[in-house]
């Protein structure tokens, strides 16, 4: 397989994993970045433990995700249902301080980077198996009691509360598994590329990400797989005069489809319609309904 | 004691341009409800407006001019997509700032491409030059001073528009309950196209307080303030005036002082690790917010 298409399907990967880790929290109505310092994290984590341990690929890649999990798990305990923008700027904040001490430590190679990380074979077949594990995992989070939860705790908290949501248990776990999902895309990250670099941990990274999750559509979990491949993949084939002005499309594209489209490109409405039932069923008619049974 | 001294005045004509910041986001925040985290971006474009107009005509009042000029239509501008987001159905605060970040990224990615090849810019020394007092190795420059007073006076006298005058008291009715407001005839869309305005100008000023403290400016400078601003008035308590002026001062002495006793990347990290901390205990913010 050519080179280019090898990190086009590897990135598309690693990009819709990343994006599901955003889209999970962002279910209960909270924007978290963290999960791209869980990913800068395990990244370095696992390329040390692959070059200078010589740990073998399994075995970095459960632990991994152990480590992506355990972080935001602890931090949850402090932002498990904090407003949206304490936990978007714990995220920023977080990225930024990893970054700094990347930058700063010798061992992990600074600001140059890191590199010789053995590779590993079959890594495409790996990473999308694992993607297909983890989109069927959210599929059943999404279709359980946990996913309608979420769905009334994005609409109306208090409306939440009161049916007997714990929203601070729900945010925590939400929010470990996009720690976990993290993890799981700094370790594939690590070994597609064989060399890391800080810069690419960094604000541009969220942006290309909210733009994904934004211009796919935040309502359900298949608008990132559409929007994956186009925004972030399709950059790599793109000669460099061309995909060096990919930031300003990211941004122009996030104002554009916020103003005229603001759910995004595939709404639950439309994957309503698509099915045949013309029932469609939103958060807030389900809370509407919950209302006049209770009244 | 001497470095604590200088580094003292430093930090607090830091603190105050921060505080300045704050407060034209929190504005945003109150009077239009909406998260303007490209506001800092604004005002570094306006420094590049200031600093071409400088290079090419090398007149200062043109380039103050110039550089206020492009603030405020920055503002100005930026408000139809706000109030086209805000007044969606079903759409809350959160759309405002991913429509900003969108904002930001193509501001921040266009100065590092085109505008001056995408190196740092430095304005010209001549007229900030000279030390007032100069203690070893670090001295107070005549740029921080004018910061420093600058700042000091934008500070007082939006205040004074905000508490003081007929047009702050609408601001703040707005910011208080939005539906009684209007109820009582407030004209909300003009009070809150004005606060844009009152943003971009102090925008404009704030970019001339910056050129004249840090002397240039690169396309990263805007997210990196951003970024600080964003938490400063996460930790004060969103839309909390008072809180950011107590908690933007915190801030930049906090720096300064990293900056004098610390070497020189691990500085920045200092201040977002005490502002981390803070988050995590009170996610609400010290002074707590009036957003939901």
């Amino acid at each position: 397989m050519p080179t280019v298409l090898s990190y086009f399907l590897g990135f598309t990967a690693i990009y819709i994993l990343m994006c599901w880790a955003i889209y999970l929290p962002y279910r209960v109505g909270q924007l978290y970045f963290t999960t791209v310092a869980c990913m800068a994290i395990v990244a370095y984590f696992s390329g040390f433990a692959a070059r200078e341990w010589g740990w073998p690929f399994i075995f970095v890649l459960l632990v991994g995700i152990a480590i992506g999990a355990i972080i935001a798990y602890i931090l949850s305990h402090a932002i498990g249902k904090a407003p949206c923008f304490t936990v978007v700027i714990v995220g920023l904040a977080f990225i930024f301080i990893v970054k700094t001490v990347i930058e700063n430590w010798e061992l992990l190679g600074g600001t140059v980077g890191f590199f010789g990380i053995p590779p590993v074979n079959n890594l495409l077949l790996i990473a999308y198996i694992l993607l297909g594990i983890v989109g069927f995992v959210i599929y059943q989070i999404d279709h359980s009691r946990l996913g309608r939860a979420a769905s009334v705790v994005f609409v109306d908290r208090d409306a939440a509360a009161s049916l007997g949501v714990n929203i601070k248990s729900l945010g925590m776990f939400y929010q470990t598994i996009a720690g976990a999902i993290g993890g799981m895309a700094g370790v594939l990250y690590t070994f597609l590329l064989g060399s890391l670099s800080p810069e690419f941990f960094a604000f541009a990274m969220v942006g290309s990400l909210v733009c994904m999750l934004f211009v796919g559509g935040y309502t359900t979990m298949w608008g990132v797989i559409v929007s994956a491949p186009i925004l972030g993949g399709i950059p790599i084939l793109l000669p460099v005069t061309i995909s060096s002005w990919r930031q300003v499309i990211y941004g122009i594209l996030l104002v554009l489809i916020i103003l005229v489209r603001p759910e995004g490109l595939i709404t639950k409405r439309m994957l309503w319609n698509l099915k045949g039932k013309n029932r469609y069923k939103t958060a807030s008619n389900l809370v509407n309904t919950r209302r006049e049974k209770v009244g | 004691m001497e470095v604590f001294l200088a580094q003292l005045i430093n930090g607090l004509a830091l603190g105050s341009i921060y505080v300045l910041l704050v407060t034209g986001f929190n504005l945003m925040i109150l009077v239009a409800r909406i998260i303007q985290f490209a506001y800092p971006q604004f005002v570094v474009l306006s420094m590049y407006a200031c600093w071409e107009v400088l290079r090419l005509t090398n007149n200062v009042f043109l380039a103050v001019f110039a550089c206020i000029s492009t603030s405020i239509v920055l503002n100005i501008l930026s408000e139809p997509i706000f109030r086209r987001i805000t007044n969606m159905k079903g759409i809350d605060i959160n759309a405002s700032f991913v429509a900003s970040l969108g904002i930001a990224i193509v501001i921040t990615d266009i100065m590092s491409h085109s505008l001056n090849y995408g190196f740092p810019i430095a304005f010209p020394t001549s007229w900030v030059e000279g030390s007032l007092a100069r203690f070893g190795l670090i001295m107070i420059s005549k740029g921080q001073l004018y910061a420093l007073a600058g700042s000091i006076i934008a500070v007082l006298l939006f205040f004074y528009l905000l508490y003081r005058t007929k047009q702050g008291r609408l601001f703040r009715a707005i910011a208080e309950n939005r539906f009684a407001a209007r109820l009582i005839g407030i004209p909300i869309v003009k009070t809150s196209i004005f606060s844009y305005f009152i943003a971009g100008l102090l925008g404009g000023f704030i970019a001339i307080l910056l050129s004249l403290l840090l002397g240039s400016a690169s396309p990263w400078l805007g997210e990196f303030v951003a970024l600080k601003i964003l938490a400063v008035s996460i930790v004060a308590g969103l839309g909390n005036l008072r809180g950011g002026l107590v908690c933007g001062l915190c801030l930049g002495v906090t720096e300064a002082m990293a900056m004098g006793y610390l070497s020189g990347s691990w500085s920045n990290v200092v201040s977002f690790v005490i502002m981390l901390i803070i988050i995590l205990i009170k996610p609400q913010g010290l002074f707590g917010t009036s957003i939901s």
